[in-house]
This record gives C-alpha cells, structure tokens and sequence, in this order.
C-alpha cells in the first residue's frame, strides 16, 4: 500500500478509497464513516495507555484513508480488549469495539489470524468450549456435588461447518501473521 | 377580464405548464415526455415547457395563453407549492382568474431531487403527478377570501436580549407591544453573563441600558413573572392568555430600598447565582433587574409556607408586600406573537464521566460567567467551589453535550445516593455556535486575570467563524492559553480535590496525563425547558434539533409556518447575542408588516357543512384542534357551525364526519378522489 | 424463580467454588438454577475471528434455554454479553431470526426470540433485590473491606443491559457487598479493564493493565477483591502472583466471588462455599471473621 520510507516518515501514495465501505458492510463496522476524530476513544483507552501500538482512532483513520493491506495484517486491530469503555462514549457512535471485530473478521477471511485467536477457535471447534472437560474434572465436580458435564459438545464443529469457520481455519488461515 | 372564463358552467380549459427549473429538473426528468403525456389529457388546451416558469417570460407566457385560449384552469409542474404558489395565484388574480383555480404538480423536490439516480422512475411519477393535477383542476372551484380584523398590538414572549430587541425595535415604530418574561426580571442568559465575546464588553453594562430604555418605553408593557398559557386565533387577530404569577410585592409601590432583604429571615441558594451563592426567600435576581421591584419566593417564604413570619410586611414603609396575592389569568388581544423564549444551557450530568454535580471544581460556562463576575458569589474572585482556592491550572472541555448522538450511555445519569436516574439529558447533534467562543473568552479571563495560570483547552474543532473571532483566538494563543486536539474520554478527582485528565493529544501524539485544580465544561445550547408543551400551544413546528421551525431554512429565518408568529434568538437555534440582535430585528420588522395592514385576507378553505346530513353528532367539535366548529341547536336540532375566523382549514372535521356532511372548501372530495385515481391509471 | 444456569467454558473446570456458592446462595434465596448439560460455547471468544459463527453458537444456547422454557441466568460476564446481544437482535431483527433459525434448523434446533439473558449478580441486584439479600444476612462482614471489580461486559455495551446500572458511576457491586455489611472500598481505577482479553496477544500489556489496579486495590487498602467473572478470576487471581513477581511485589489479595462473600454473610460455611479452593486462598480473612 504505501511506499518507502523517507527517513522514518511513512509515505502513502495509494489508498484504497473502497476500504471504508468494505468494513461498513460488514456487521459491527456500519458507523465507520461517523468518524471525526476527535479522540475520546484514545483518550479513555486502557490498551492505548500501556501499549503504544494500539490506537484505536489511528486504527479508524488509517481505514477511512483506505490503507487496508497494513490494517489487515497488523497484530494492532487484534489489541482492542472490547472492554467497551469507547463505545459508550464515543460521540458519533462509531462502536469501535465492533469495528475492531469487523476488521478482524475481514483480516480472517483475507488470512490473517492472530495465532491466539485461531488456537481458541480450534479448541472450541473440539471440545465445545474453551477447556476440555474430562474424566478427572467430572470426578471432582461428582465430589463437589455439581452435575457431571459431558464430554465435547458435537453441534459446535457443526455450526462451524454451517458456517464456513472450518474451511476458512483449514485453509491455511493465519500463515501471514 | 370576462368572469364567465371562470364559470364551471363551462368545460374547463386547461394550460399545463412544465418547469424545467434549470437542471433542478430537466437534469432528472425527461420534461418534454411529461409535457407530451400531458397534451390530450381531457381539458387541457395547451401545453408547454419552460426553463424557469416562475421567470418574467415564463409567466408572461402563462398570461398570454389564458387570454389567447381563453383558459379557466392552470396547472403547474414546478416546484413546491410553499415556494410558488402565491406567485402563480397573483398572476392568475392579474390575468382575471380567481387564484384557486390554480394547481400545481410538485416534480421537483418529489420526483427529480428524491429520485435523483432514477431518471426513468422519477419522469413517470411526474407524468402520474401532472395527471392527477390536471384531473383536480377541471374540478375547482373559484373561492372568495374573507377579511380578518388586525389588532395593530404585538406580544413579544421570552425578556432575553431577543425579546428585548424586538420590544424596543416594535415600541420604536410606535406599536404598543407587551413583552412577557417568567422570570422576575427580564434580561435573560445575557444578564448572566459577566463578559460578551468578542470585544470584552461588560455584558450588564450593555445589556442593562436597553433594559432600562424597555422600563421606559411607554409603548412596552412588562409583563414579568407571567407565562403563556393559551393562545387561540390567527394572524391579525390572536387572543392569548397570560398567566401572572403573583410577586406577593406591589411593583408600583415598591422603590426597592431593600429594606425587607436586609430583615428576612429565610435563606435559600441562589438560582441566579447558579446555586453558587445564596439569597433571601424576598430578593431581587440582580441589582439592575428590571422591573425593579421585589418578589417573595412562596416555595421559601416562612410566612407563605408556615403562616407566621410577616417581618417584610412590618419593615416595609411603603405598604407593598401584598400576601394575599394570588395568581390570575389576563387575555390579550394582538396581531403578531414574537417567540423569543431562548435556551437552557445542556445539563452535563447526563455525561456522568465528567463528575459534574460530583466534583465540586467541575464546573460550567454559565457557572464560570458567576463565578469571575463582580456581583457573583465570590465577587469576580475565581474561587474553585471546593475548597475557595484561586486555581492555577484551568482546563476546559469543549463540546459538552453538543456534537453527540444519543447513544451508549450517554444522556443520563445516575445518583450515587439512591441509584435512580438524575440530568437525564441526551446529549445533542449540533454544533451550538457559541461555546467555542466563549471559551476562548473566558480563557482570556483568567489570564487577564491571574497572569500566572495555566489554561488549556481540549477540542475536537475551534469554529471562530464570525467578525473578530478568528483574531480573538489568536490573541488567545498569544496570551499562551494552549488549545489541545483532543476529547477528553473522563475526568478524574484525586483525594486532594484536583482533576486529573487523561487524553490524547492528536497533534504531539503524546497521551496526556494532567491534573488541574478546576474543569469547565462548555456546555451547549439546548432547547428550553417546557418547548415542547409551549409549541403545541402555538400549533408550531420543531425541527428535528428540538428547536423552533423556521418558515424557510434560507428566506425566512424569522418567521414560522404559521402566519403572524416570528422567532428571534436562540429557540429557533443557537446564536450569539449579534445574531440573536439581528434575528429580533427581522422578526419585528415582520411583525410590524402585520400589523401595518388594515386587514388580512383569510383563505377560504374551511368547512361547508350540509345541514340536512348533519345529526349534530360533536364529533368535529371534540376532534377540531382550534375550536373552529361548535354544535349549535337549530329549529332543526343540533347542527355544526363553523367559525371562521378561528379555522385553519386542516381538515379534520371533514375527515372525521361519519355522515359525510363535511365538505372541506378547495380539497373536496370529488377534486381528491379524481386526484387519487388519475394517479393510479397511471401506475 | 427458576433459570437455566449458563456456566460458559471456565467456570465448571477452574473456578468451581464460584459455580459451587452461587447455585448454593441461590437455594437459600428462592433462586432455582438448573444446569442444561447440552449448553456449549458462548460465542463470544469466536466474535472477533467470525461473526456468524459466534452469533449461531449463542442462539444455539438460546434454543436450548427455550426448549425448557427457561431465562438464563450466567456467570461470566462475556457470556453474558453475547447471549445478551444475540438474543436481543434476534428479537428486534426478524430477517436475523428467519436465518439463524434455518441454520440452527440444520441442527434439528428452532429458536422463536423469547429468551432473556441476565448475569447472576444482575439478578441478585434487580430481581432478588437489595432488601431481600439485606435480609438474608446473618452476620454481617463488617470487618471486610472488599473491593469491586466491575470488569466489562456485566456493564457495557449499556444500550443492550437496559441500563440498570451506570457504566461511569457504576453501583451495582458496592451496594451489594454493602448490603453484606462489608466496607465497599472506592479506588481510582474501579471501572478499568482487567486486560484478560488480550491476554494471548500481548501478556505484557495484558499484565501491566491487571497491576495498576492490584496496586490501586492495595493501596486502598482492601481485604480481597471482588470478583464476578471468571476471565478477570484468571487475571487477579491465576496471575496475581507472576505480576507481583516481576516487582518483588507480594500483594496476596484474595479475590472472593460475589455469591461467596454474599454466603458468608449469611452464615454459610466458607467449605460449602469453596473459599479455600480459590485461586488467593482466604487465610487472613478468614481469621477475621473466626
């Protein structure tokens, strides 16, 4: 997308002006073009004020610019915590939080998946849930007078058939990132 | 001009007229198609296209065929009717034709401007409108207008600078004008102010004169702490109803000595002060209130509330505490109503995150204006309400409740005592126009004031679009005021009362991290309190905004949809105190266009009622929203009279009638029927 | 009052005691949960990699609710939110219903939009009610001093939680563990973020967020902690010592379950309560109460 680098200032000549579009399509993304960059997300952003790769009105600029090949494939838009906190201020109602998950989404479908992100969408499509609930921890839940939870849940791999989360995780999804 | 062209004894003879209105249309819709569709249609008798209808050689063209073609009908496919319509029936009435029996097709704001990017679509439904219009004009009917008294009296509601403007403007010209206000006084917001933008100027010491010059007038009449509580008629004539509340203190005798300040016992915060400071339960809301006279607050008043007190009473050596006051209605007969009821300044408790109403040294512009003024309640001194220290470091935040939607949580907020919701107020949409500046002014302040502080200020954009604004921001930034890009997401309160602000600031790229000893909030301009109820009074419209409709966003800022009621100031939008000036002038110019008239000319599109389908059934007298149709018992029993003068030919009676005794003069029902099918065959 | 209890994937595997005091708390206050051994993943890790996907496993979960004709009631606050945010959209968005219930159809499932969503604190705030829990207390904590931790999504996004509580002045928690008669303990960063979320992506961000607040917890000098989520358990709890020892810090800041602190109060036994079974084991406050 951008071209080289003239000491250390990152010059765009090519924009992708369908790009914004694109992410207002998707769900989660329709209020994008609200955006007047005004700051408060920044301002009230936990991630933003221990981790200066995550800003997440650069992050809606660099989208309203166009600059979708360095968006998708940056580890940045997968920082956001969704703790929300932006969302319910954000004066324009952009929902920043599920703009980051529309990103997301699109940059799965392109092929990029944050290693983590893909390890839980795995765990989940074998087991049901996050943790694998076996035969040790059904024991200590007997012992704890909780009910026994049966092992793996066969419908979630189904969904994710239905769906197309398990052709788009077997084809190779994540090698870029 | 022979009268018998207009006769519907004769078949009609239509002329049908489409407008290419540049390319407003003509870029759309295909005209010359809608104009051949139009040809062999029954009754028309000519047909033509023009590039701008309402053009010199457009209309003369019109008046030219009705005499060459002796046409008794003319349809018009132009614009909106509220644009033309009254060009159009003037050269009609010219051309000897009675104005009804005009009609006009609207294909530019309902075909070519809303189905800009369907040139097919919006060329058949201007066939299908220009159809329908020619099928109602061969069944119009010539009507005659009737004449309306005009009371040549103005009644200005809201004493803001507005009000005050417009009262002096009206009085000047000679007309008698009654100016309410709710409040004791008159002065409004302006009177709050300590400093006006951007030339410094005291705001009392501008304001007051006029206020005085209104005192004096002797074609204006106070009338303070009143407020409207019904108004009925039309242009020329309206009968309104005041409601005076009562002062419980003689206005003519009392001479405001202040003797009974000085003895009452009871003391209350002061509203005028914003709560800031206090005042006694008989006060005077500031020293140049006008009328000049005291009023006993009857919510703190000891007497008025426990039966035993009377001190003022005993102290009052002229006689004029009035205890058995009570309130009272008075009905008032004028020709124009000038609205100019102002705004309320946007509670910012509905943004909890910035702790207004919690941290004492979060504060707002109006709180601000008090504060730094010499008959505030610290007497100009800048004392932080926390702890009455001077601040050093001064930040404010720009777009308090204003260039928000209502979403997530913002708009209410919550009491930290009992969980249930207080200031509920959603934030809103549009810029309010003055915050920017007043900021910039009252920065300006404390660095006139205290040299040594630091002031900041956190935007999301500076608008200074106005006659020495822009110079003023720069005079600003010279004195070292630091305006930063940037919205603050929460302010914080630190155990030592300071502020903390975390932001981001767009321009360095840094995060902030700031503590400052007091915040003010610019917050914006909302609608008053109670519009809502006060519109519907008035049959007015509000924009989407929440404030007062225009007549014309571009052409008639001052005047609104219905005739002889203007706005000044900021309950049509947000203004400064020159505009607002500017807006009292046109608006009492109009006014005084009413009131100039001998008489009005009334539309004569009210009810005809058959008397022998009547069965006096009420329902029209219970729906009918003016009181315009009465139930009056005749020789042949109950039967529903209209009155004329009070109607605004709506329609509901007609609508509603279950014996079809109701017929609505120019929108019968066979001209609307034949509209309505001519629009079908088309589709 | 009866509900389907939504335990999500932490909860019955690593913080039992929380499932083991709320379903406990919930007896004695005439709150029936009842488990659905069928219910799977919430959705909501997914949401971020795949929206459709994360949208059919929680209506799916909704469809088993239904299918019993039960509310859910749940424990974890992301749960919450995406079971929350799914089963309003599918009630406000009848197109949105149409296809969710042709693919859950594909399961043999169906789903007509009548499930309602609440967190168990949620339900203890608004419908249980402050004054029956008040009146439940049997001894009441007034030696604790315990800290809320609001977290996330038991608050905001606000529109789809009816705003029973203020995501800026957030009260629910205090008035609950005062009703306990425990001091709630105000700090400066109540309503931050724990950083769990991100917690695969970058610990050290991730960790730094959950030390500001043990630090500020700390310093206000709280006994524990109080907890609601088992995302947040696994940051203050499961971590709280791999960020102390980065700093020779040793906060040893017990976090304590709402449902477990509420059982106190009420006189239950901290065993029955699984307290020693948490993450910080109680000791010191224990002590206290004994």
């Amino acid at each position: 997308m951008e071209s080289a680098q003239k000491k250390d200032v990152p010059v765009v000549t090519v924009l992708d002006p369908k790009f914004k579009y694109e992410v207002a399509r998707e769900p989660g993304g329709e209020n994008i073009k609200y955006c007047f960059q005004c700051g408060t997300c920044t301002s009230g952003c936990k991630v933003a004020e221990f981790d200066s790769k995550y800003n997440p009105r650069k992050i809606i600029r660099m989208v309203i610019l166009g600059m979708r090949e360095r968006v998708l494939s940056g580890d940045f838009i997968w920082l956001c915590a969704t703790c929300y906190t932006c969302h319910e201020r954000c004066p324009q109602d952009v929902r920043i939080p599920e703009v980051m998950n529309a990103l997301k989404n699109i940059a799965v479908r392109e092929g990029y998946i944050h290693p983590a992100f893909r390890a839980q969408a795995e765990l989940i499509a074998g087991y049901g849930r996050l943790y694998e609930v076996d035969e040790l921890a059904n024991e200590k839940r007997t012992d704890w007078g909780l009910t026994e939870i049966p092992q793996g849940c066969p419908e979630v791999a189904e969904i994710y058939g239905i769906t197309g989360l398990a052709d788009l995780l077997s084809g190779g999804a994540g090698g870029k990132l | 001009m022979p009268s018998m062209l207009q006769d519907t004894g004769f078949d009609a003879r239509i002329g049908v007229y489409v407008c290419h209105c540049g390319l407003n249309i003509a870029g759309v819709v295909d005209v010359e198609a809608v104009r051949e569709s139009a040809r062999f249609l029954e009754g028309v008798v000519v047909v033509r296209d023009n590039r701008y209808t309402c053009s010199e050689v457009g209309q003369k063209g019109i008046a030219d065929d009705i005499k060459e073609f002796m046409l008794n009908r003319v349809v018009i496919a132009s614009c909106s009717p509220r644009l033309h319509e009254k060009t159009f029936r003037t050269l009609l009435e010219k051309s000897g034709l009675n104005p009804h029996l005009l009609e006009m097709a609207n294909i530019r704001e309902h075909c070519s401007w809303v189905h800009y990017d369907n040139h097919e679509a919006a060329t058949e439904k201007a066939k299908g409108l220009v159809h329908s219009s020619v099928a109602r004009a061969r069944l119009l009917q010539p009507l005659s207008r009737t004449k309306g008294r005009v009371v040549p009296e103005v009644m200005v509601v809201g004493g803001g600078v507005a009000g005050i403007s417009a009262s002096l403007y009206l009085g000047g010209m000679g007309i008698k004008t009654y100016l309410v206000e709710r409040e004791p006084s008159i002065g409004g917001h302006m009177a709050m102010l300590d400093k006006t933008f951007p030339t410094l100027d005291c705001s009392l010491c501008i304001l007051s004169p006029k206020m005085v010059e209104v005192a004096e007038c002797e074609n204006i009449k106070v009338l303070s702490y009143s407020e409207i509580e019904k108004v009925e008629g039309q242009v020329g004539d309206f009968r309104v109803q005041v409601r005076r509340k009562p002062r419980y203190v003689n206005e003519e005798k009392c001479v405001g000595c202040g003797d009974c300040v000085a003895k009452c016992p009871v003391k209350v915060k002061d509203d005028f002060n914003r709560n800031m400071g206090t005042r006694k339960a008989i006060y005077i809301p500031f020293p140049q209130a006008i009328p000049p006279a005291y009023v006993i607050d009857d919510q703190n008043c000891r007497y008025l509330t426990q039966g035993k007190c009377k001190i003022c009473q005993a102290v009052c050596e002229r006689g004029a505490i009035e205890y058995d006051q009570t309130s009272y209605v008075e009905t008032i007969e004028v020709g124009a109503i000038i609205v100019a009821t102002g705004f309320q300044p946007y509670d910012p408790r509905g943004l909890p995150q910035y702790g207004y109403g919690r941290f004492p040294n979060v504060i707002t512009s109006l709180d601000f204006e008090r504060l730094i003024c010499a008959d505030g309640p610290t007497y100009g001194k800048l004392k932080r309400p926390g702890d009455s220290q001077v601040p050093k470091r001064v930040a404010f935040i720009q777009c308090v409740g204003s260039r928000s939607v209502a979403s997530g949580c913002r708009g209410y907020g919550l009491d930290a005592e009992t969980g249930s919701s207080v200031g509920a107020t959603d934030p809103k949409a549009y810029c309010s126009r003055v915050c920017c500046m007043i900021t910039a002014k009252q920065a300006f302040m404390v660095k006139e004031k205290y040299p040594d502080a630091e002031v900041y200020v956190y935007y999301i954009d500076m608008r200074t679009a106005g006659k020495g604004f822009e110079e003023f921001y720069q005079r600003g930034r010279h004195e070292g005021i630091v305006f930063l890009r940037g919205k603050p997401g929460e302010i914080e309160e630190r155990d030592d009362g300071c502020l903390r602000i975390i932001s981001e600031d767009l321009d360095s790229g840094c995060i902030l991290d700031l503590c400052f000893d007091m915040v003010v909030l610019a917050q914006g301009l909302t609608p008053p309190d109670g519009l809502v109820e006060f519109a519907q009074k008035m049959n007015l419209s509000r924009s989407e905004d929440g404030f007062l409709m225009e007549g014309h966003p571009k052409l008639r800022p001052a005047e609104t949809a219905i005739d002889g009621i203007y706005l000044a100031g900021c309950v049509q939008f947000p203004k400064d105190i020159p505009d607002s000036v500017a807006q009292a002038g046109a608006a009492a110019a109009a006014a005084a266009v009413t009131c100039s008239k001998e008489s009005i000319e009334i539309d004569p599109l009210g009810p005809v009622i058959d008397e022998a389908l009547c069965i006096g059934c009420k329902l029209c007298e219970m729906l009918c929203p003016y009181g315009a149709i009465k139930v009056e018992l005749t020789d042949k029993g109950p039967k529903a009279k209209s009155i004329e003068v009070a109607c605004k030919g709506c329609g509901v009676c007609g609508a509603s009638c279950s014996t079809r005794a109701i017929t609505m003069k120019h929108y019968t029902d066979s001209q609307l029927t034949a509209q309505a099918k001519a629009i079908l065959e088309v589709v | 009052m009866k509900m389907a209890v939504f335990l999500g994937c932490t909860v019955p595997v690593r913080n039992l005691s929380y499932e083991l005091s709320a379903k406990r708390v919930a007896g004695e206050l005439g709150l029936e949960l009842v488990d659905i051994p069928e219910f799977g993943c919430c959705g909501y890790p997914v949401k971020s990699v795949h929206h459709e996907t994360a949208y059919l496993l929680a209506a799916r979960n909704l469809a088993l609710a239904e299918e019993r004709g039960l509310d859910i009631c749940t424990l974890c606050s992301a749960c919450t939110s995406v079971l929350t945010e799914v089963s309003r959209e599918l009630t406000a968005n009848e197109a949105l219903l149409d296809a969710t219930c042709k693919s859950l159809g594909m399961l043999g499932r169906r789903y007509s939009g009548k499930v309602k969503v609440k967190h168990f604190v949620r339900v203890l705030y608004e419908d249980i009610g402050l004054e029956a829990v008040e009146k439940a207390v049997k001894r009441p904590l007034d030696m604790f001093s315990i800290a809320s931790h609001y977290g996330c999504h038991y608050l905001k996004p606000s529109e789809i939680y009816d705003r029973f509580d203020h995501p800026e002045v957030p009260q629910s928690l205090d008035r609950l563990v005062a009703a306990t008669g425990a001091r709630a303990v105000d700090y400066r960063t109540k309503k931050d973020c724990c950083g769990g979320a991100i917690l695969g992506v970058d610990e050290e961000t991730a960790l730094s967020m959950a030390r500001a607040k043990l630090d500020d917890i700390s310093n206000a000098g709280a006994d524990a902690i109080n907890l609601i989520c088992p995302f947040c358990s696994v940051m203050y709890g499961a971590n709280q010592r791999k960020i102390g020892a980065g700093r020779d810090v040793k906060y040893d800041l017990p976090i304590l379950y709402y449902p477990q602190i509420l059982g106190l109060a009420m006189g239950i036994s901290h065993e029955e309560l699984g307290l020693m079974q948490n993450p910080i084991r109680p000791r010191a406050l224990l002590a206290k109460i004994s």
